[in-house]
């Protein structure tokens, strides 16, 4: 018993699970500010490290060093615990992932840990809202409800679009949508994957989507107020929210972790190839947010519900045609679940 | 010119009658009418009748130690005519004309602040350039004004702002400077919000004034020239040049060809760039951060441009009274030519993005929208009032330097909008580029500059130019020594910024950056 527990130790503390959550997610954090400063012909972080590649961690480190201030007026606790509680969540949902094959404690999915995570990251989000309305400040207080208005606009398609692939598989199973794709579903339902990055897109806040933030209309947003342990843990988030995006889309529409397996065991290659995957997904997210400027609030919400709705409500129907017709009339209807 | 002044002549002389007032002339050629202060309405209300774009330019005053002048320096026809009056220093009291020009708010607001002028039956009287701690009765421009030391002690005047969002809803203030990262100098307008939309914005300036118009009192001619280009980093060789056409006027120089070539050249230079660096920051304040990084990573061309023809990067300091210091080397030409085609190719690929892009396009288009009647009652200047339809550009109407042989078009748009305001200075860069290049092919021999004499005789004059925000307009009285009575300074944005209210009141907060910001402001200008 001792040796396992040991291993589910590990497992959950080191890999896959919190310690290479964080180091991944900053990892990938770098990768934006790197390929987007490229892309706007800018260097880049460039000082810590090779190639700047450790400056999203002396960011981290420096922040965690800096005195806590809490402002006069602000809900003290909320304003402490939030973005505490944001990140716990988000680094927990990554639990349910495949990441090198398994979930980090092996066979801890089961059937419904979809709509778990999607819950989950919606809570993450709700966190994030009340980060920004503890403050008094007006910036973090509009930045706040804009958070609202844009997840209203956007967390039903959402749902809907996720589940596409779940029609195909015929299982809520994160792990079994991804083991199950022999071809992955990006071929197979092309307009679902569009439309989930354009939502995780917004999810995440990233150009055209990054309206709670707007620098140049309401300074920080949400995060107006917050300085040292409490930026560090919204910033953490921010990046276990990217990573987390970026892998469910993988899971869901790339096969998950699963590719080729050469010399060594499966797990090394397993991982390898999901965390290609998501660069794959992490560079798209970060080329559509530095080709566009950002939407209004209002233009967004249109957008969501007179546009995004009926595409998914579509694609869902789309989706329904695929796999009862078109997959069995090629010849593919027993492959998938 | 003369027609235009003999139709303003008939339209006062139709409404006022012979006896109460005197005609003068305004250096270089602009009609002045000398009346009493009760008749100054009446006068101003017929020059008024001379055209539907017929508003202020702008007031100066003048300290005249027992009574204040007042110039009402109205634009109509192409053309600057002025209403003068004096009013005694003892009890200094004029009715103010804001009621009916809107625009004249901030003119009269910046007499009141620096002359004690009351305007009565303004509709705001409050301070407007000078701070608000600053001793009640002090008025700076006024020649026995004995100005604080930096041990002076000011009174205390914090004020609590309270909050408005303690009843629930969620209808606040914001306060969007001094510092903001929407703005790129420090100024105030306080944002009433309900909800997402905007009810009400109240301007706040003064924030970098550093009192460059009574500086240039107790400085040279000389001197001068360097101080007013430094009044502003980015329209700074128009500063320059419109001080020196002022003083020139005065001494009656011819400047030479040559020389009024170079200026020409400096000044569009600094459009371009100017104008680059407007469509950058519009990029920024809607999100657009690759658009803004590639539009001034191409301004550093326009820059080293400016470095190779002036010698200085930034601030020119190529002018002086009498014609320009440096002249353009035969050497230098290939390569200003070359810089200016590529300068075009990236300039055209903008103006068509600007076009094309479906997401700028979203963020500008019938956003801030300013009518041709607003912008004429709000006396909006330069790209702002050209993009609401109004065809003023003062290189047309008053052609100064070379402009009245180097070929230009004005560019007007009709919709009025933040898209339109943007797309105009896109059109007039690649104008700015055909007119230098036209101007280096025909740059006359000859000499750059003529000796001028040191001592100004007593005169006055105005002139204007087309700064790339608009219409810059100076005042310059001399005294007979080689110290200035009294300059004036009105930039384009102090008249333009009257205008942000209307452009914001009833939008969206996040449309009130990229609408701020496309009037161009800059408050280094406006504040002097």
């Amino acid at each position: 018993m001792a040796g396992l527990d040991l291993i589910y130790f590990l497992r959950v503390l080191v890999f896959p699970g919190f310690v290479f959550i964080i180091l991944i997610a900053l990892f990938y954090d770098w990768v934006c500010r790197k390929i987007g400063a490229r892309m706007q012909n800018r260097i880049g972080p460039n000082v810590a490290g090779p190639a700047g590649i450790l400056q999203p961690l002396a960011d981290i480190i420096k922040l965690f060093a800096k005195e806590r201030l809490v402002p006069n007026d602000v809900r003290a606790i909320l304003f402490i615990i939030a973005p505490i509680l944001s990140f716990t969540i988000l680094i927990f949902t990554t639990m349910f992932l495949p990441i090198d094959g398994n979930t980090a404690v092996t066979a801890f999915g089961f059937e419904g840990d979809l709509i778990l995570v999607l819950v989950i990251v919606t809570l993450a989000n709700i966190f994030l809202f009340l980060s920004g309305w503890a403050s008094t400040n007006a910036y973090s207080k509009i930045g706040a409800s804009r958070i609202i208005m844009q997840f209203v606009a956007y967390d039903i398609p959402l749902f809907l679009v996720a589940l596409t692939p779940a029609f195909l598989v015929q299982s809520l199973s994160i792990s079994k949508i991804a083991s199950n794709q022999s071809i992955p579903f990006i071929f197979l339902l092309p307009w679902s994957f569009i439309l989930f990055v354009i939502l995780f897109q917004s999810e995440l806040e990233k150009d055209p989507f990054d309206i709670p933030h707007a620098e140049t209309e309401i300074v920080g947003g949400f995060e107006t107020e917050y300085s040292g342990t409490g930026l560090a843990f919204l910033k953490l988030s921010k990046d276990v929210q990217l990573f987390l995006g970026s892998a469910l889309i993988v899971e869901l529409f790339l096969g998950g972790p699963y590719g080729p397996v050469f010399i060594g065991p499966a797990f090394f290659w397993y991982t390898i190839w999901f965390l290609l995957k998501v660069l794959f997904i992490v560079l798209l997210g970060e080329y559509i947010s530095k080709i566009v400027a950002r939407f209004r609030i209002d233009q967004v919400l249109s957008i969501s519900w007179k546009l995004i709705m009926p595409l998914t409500i579509i694609s869902v129907i789309a989706t329904l045609v695929v796999k009862i017709w078109i997959l069995p009339f090629i010849g593919l209807g027993g492959v998938l679940g | 010119m003369s027609d235009v002044n003999d139709r303003i002549l008939s339209a006062v002389k139709e409404n006022i009658p012979q006896d109460k007032f005197s005609i003068e002339v305004l250096k270089p050629d602009s009609l002045a009418f000398r009346t009493s202060s009760d008749m100054v309405i009446p006068t101003i209300k017929a020059i008024l009748t001379t055209s539907d774009d017929a508003t202020l330019s702008t007031i100066s005053s003048v300290d005249l130690t027992d009574r204040f002048e007042l110039l009402y320096h109205l634009r109509t026809l192409g053309t600057i005519a002025t209403v003068r009056c004096e009013i005694p220093s003892a009890d200094p009291r004029i009715t103010s004309i804001t009621p009916f020009i809107p625009g004249a708010n901030f003119a009269e607001r910046e007499a009141a602040d620096f002359l004690g002028i009351v305007f009565e039956k303004h509709p705001d009287p409050s301070r407007l350039i000078v701070p608000d701690a600053w001793p009640k009765d002090l008025y700076p421009l006024r020649k026995s004004a004995e100005m604080p030391t930096p041990d002076t002690v000011f009174e205390d005047i914090t004020v609590q702002e309270t909050s408005a969002n303690t009843n629930g809803t969620i209808r606040m203030k914001i306060v969007i400077g001094p510092q903001h990262p929407a703005l790129l100098e420090p100024e105030r307008f306080t944002v009433d919000v309900d909800g997402e939309t905007v009810t009400k914005v109240v301007p706040r300036i003064g924030y970098c004034h550093r009192g460059v118009e009574k500086a240039a009192e107790s400085r040279d001619y000389m001197k001068d020239v360097y101080m007013v280009e430094r009044i502003c980093g980015i329209c700074n060789s128009c500063h320059s040049t419109t001080f020196c056409q002022a003083v020139e006027t005065i001494l009656e120089t011819d400047v030479p060809a040559r020389g009024r070539f170079i200026r020409t050249i400096v000044l569009e230079l600094n459009r371009i760039q100017s104008h680059l660096l407007l469509i950058g920051h519009a990029g920024h304040e809607i999100g657009y951060d690759t658009f803004f990084q590639y539009v001034w990573r191409d301004r550093e061309i326009v820059m080293d441009l400016i470095e190779r023809v002036t010698g200085n990067r930034v601030i020119s300091s190529i002018l002086a009274i009498g014609g320009v210091r440096r002249d353009i080397k035969e050497s230098s030409i290939p390569t200003i030519k070359d810089g200016l085609s590529k300068l075009r190719t990236r300039s055209e690929f903008y103006r068509n993005m600007l076009d094309e892009d479906l997401t700028l396009k979203m963020r500008t288009e019938n956003v801030g929208v300013l009518s041709r009647k607003d912008a004429v009652a709000m006396c909006a200047v330069g790209p702002v009032a050209r993009a609401s339809g109004i065809e003023t550009d003062v290189r047309l109407e008053a052609p100064y330097a070379a402009y009245d042989e180097v070929p230009f078009k004005i560019i007007t748009r009709d919709e009025g909008d933040s898209w339109a305001r943007i797309r105009v200075r896109a059109d007039e860069l690649l104008n700015s580029i055909e007119m230098i290049e036209y101007a280096i092919d025909n740059l006359p021999d000859g000499d750059i500059r003529v000796r001028t004499p040191r001592r100004v005789p007593e005169a006055e004059a105005i002139n204007r130019v087309e700064a790339p925000r608009g219409e810059l307009f100076y005042y310059v009285k001399g005294n007979g020594t080689q110290f200035p009575e009294r300059v004036k300074i009105r930039t384009p944005t102090l008249t333009n910024l009257q205008s942000v209210p209307r452009l914001t009141e009833g939008g969206n907060v996040a449309d009130f950056p990229i609408a701020f910001a496309s009037i161009d402001p800059c408050f280094s200008c406006t504040d002097r």
